[in-house]
Formats: structure tokens, C-alpha cells, sequence
């Protein structure tokens, strides 16, 4: 597990992540947010102080060689075929403003998502059953 | 991985995530999975809309819709709720409740009467717990309305959902 990135650094592979998949239109990315669990003492409850978040973003790019067992594969080969994956931390104190920024970058970046348009187009086909029921 | 339920709406997912959350809140994960669905046609033809699609242009067909789920998982329990979505509109607000509900806050007293008895009583429990958290349901609460006025289909399917 590499190192955590800045929150900067992090913003930025995640735009590069989410961009690429919806530009290519196939693949996954990930996203999972877990309590980094502090190895202080047991003494301060868990309940008074939250735990930090931990954020990890990746391509789940299972098929890409692992570097550790192909460390020569990493040079030669395109980043793009090797697995993506970024992490951050996240103190209790940051949330707020985090989670702004990343619903920021999650919205620009899930391009592959239907559009509002869309769903009005399709609203009004179904509508007509619906608003009648409303009504 | 074990394949939970799919929760019918966001604010059901979010409900029972926070609820998770409390119950192991050292130990639940939220894993956010931004897909396109694989080339096989089986995927597309799904959904019942996309059917008739690919009979009509079997070769053309136009860019594929990615999917969003959202997945709480908790190994402990071996709970795993998931909420699956591919509204481009509801990425925001679901990132923003996944950022309250990493805050520990108490979603569950975000909509219901129901939901909110069991929120007061969380709150006898630590008055510093109460007041840390005490913002962020408000914010939610907020987030949460804003949602239902724009999405007018949502708010129809929150309405049902109390009832």
C-alpha cells in the first residue's frame, strides 16, 4: 500500500481515474471510505474522538500484473495497464470540507451516468401513468 | 464478496448504512463502485427500457450507461446493504451523505417520525456525542430537501417509502 496523498494529489489521480473510465466507457472505479483506526491508547474512547477516514480510490484492476512479483513489467509497460490506486486521510476535522470537494469531482467525473435529460425524456413516456395515479 | 440486498431508495440505504455504522463503527466499510457495464448484451438488456435498443441497432449501440452502487459492507456482522443508481443527479448528494455518515452522523433521524424516536434516543446517551453530531443532521436535513425539490421523481418515491 503506497503511501497516503495530500488531499490535492488525491483530487487530482481521482479526476485522471474517473475521466479515463468514462472517456473509455468500460472499467470500474472504486471508492471506499473506512475508519482509520488510531493505535492510541484504549483509555480515550472511541466514541469521543472520530476516527480518521481513510479513502481509497482504484481501477480494481485485478488483471494488471502485480509489481511487487513483476517488478520489470512496472517500467516498461503504460501506466494505464498497471492498477490504479490513490489514497488520502481524512481527519474528523476536514470532513465537511473533503467531502464537498470530492462530491465536486465524483459529479464532473461520473460522466457515464445518465443524464438529466434524459430522465425528463423518459419522465414524460412514463408520466402519463404516473401523473394520473398523482392526480 | 457476499451480494446484499439492494435498498429500493438512497435515503433507505442511507438509513440503515448509519445504523450499521453505529452498531461497528470501527469495522464498516462504504465501498462507492462507479461501473460501466461489460460488452455483453445480457447487461444491457436488463433493464427493460433498453431492450427494444439493441434488436434496432445491434451494432451502434449508444454509450453505455455507467452504474453506481454503493455498497456498506461490515465483515463483522456480515451485513452488506447496497443502493444502486444511474442518475448523474444524485451523485452529489449521495457523496455528501457518505461524508455525514463518515462523520458518524445519525441519519436515520433524517426523515420519519419513526426514525426520529430512535434518534432521541441515541441522544440521552452522551451529551458530547449530541453535540458534535447535532450539525450535521441539520445539514442533512437540508441536502435531503434540496434533493427532493429538484429530483421531483424522488420525492414521489420518499413519500411512498413512509408510508
Amino acid at each position: 500500500m503506497p503511501a497516503p496523498l495530500g488531499h490535492e494529489e488525491f483530487f487530482t489521480s481521482l479526476t485522471t481515474l474517473l475521466t479515463n473510465t468514462s472517456q473509455k466507457t468500460r472499467g470500474s472505479v472504486y471508492l471506499t471510505q473506512t475508519p482509520l483506526l488510531n493505535s492510541q491508547s484504549p483509555d480515550t474512547a472511541d466514541k469521543q474522538t472520530l476516527p480518521s477516514i481513510l479513502i481509497r480510490a482504484s481501477d480494481g484492476n485485478t488483471n494488471a500484473p502485480n509489481p511487487k512479483t513483476h517488478p520489470e513489467i512496472k517500467d516498461k509497460k503504460t501506466k494505464k495497464e498497471t492498477k490504479a490506486k490513490v489514497s488520502t486521510v481524512v481527519q474528523p476535522g476536514e470532513l465537511e470540507a473533503f467531502y464537498a470537494r470530492y462530491a465536486e469531482v465524483c459529479k464532473a467525473g461520473m460522466t457515464g451516468l445518465k443524464k438529466r435529460d434524459r430522465k425528463l425524456k423518459k419522465a414524460k413516456a412514463k408520466g402519463g401513468a404516473g401523473k394520473v395515479v398523482k392526480a | 464478496m457476499p451480494s446484499g440486498p439492494y435498498l429500493p431508495t438512497s435515503a433507505a440505504y442511507l438509513k440503515e448504512s448509519s445504523l450499521l455504522l453505529q452498531a461497528y463503527p470501527n469495522s464498516t466499510r462504504i465501498t462507492t463502485k462507479y461501473t460501466f457495464p461489460k460488452s455483453s448484451p445480457s447487461t444491457s438488456t436488463k433493464k427493460s427500457k433498453s431492450e427494444s435498443t439493441p434488436s434496432a441497432q445491434p451494432l451502434t449501440p449508444a454509450a453505455p450507461i455507467a452504474t453506481l452502487v454503493l455498497k456498506t459492507y461490515n465483515p463483522e456482522s456480515g451485513i452488506c446493504l447496497k443502493y444502486r443508481t444511474n442518475k448523474a443527479a444524485e451523485v452529489g448528494r449521495l457523496i455528501t451523505a457518505l461524508g455525514l455518515l463518515a462523520g458518524g452522523a445519525d441519519m436515520a433521524s433524517l426523515d420519519g417520525p419513526v426514525a426520529a424516536a430512535g434518534g432521541d434516543v441515541e441522544m440521552t446517551g452522551t451529551g458530547e456525542e449530541v453535540a458534535a453530531t447535532s450539525t450535521a443532521p441539520t445539514a442533512a436535513g437540508a441536502g435531503a430537501n434540496t434533493g427532493a425539490g429538484v429530483g421531483k421523481g424522488k420525492g414521489k418515491g420518499k413519500k411512498k417509502g413512509k408510508k
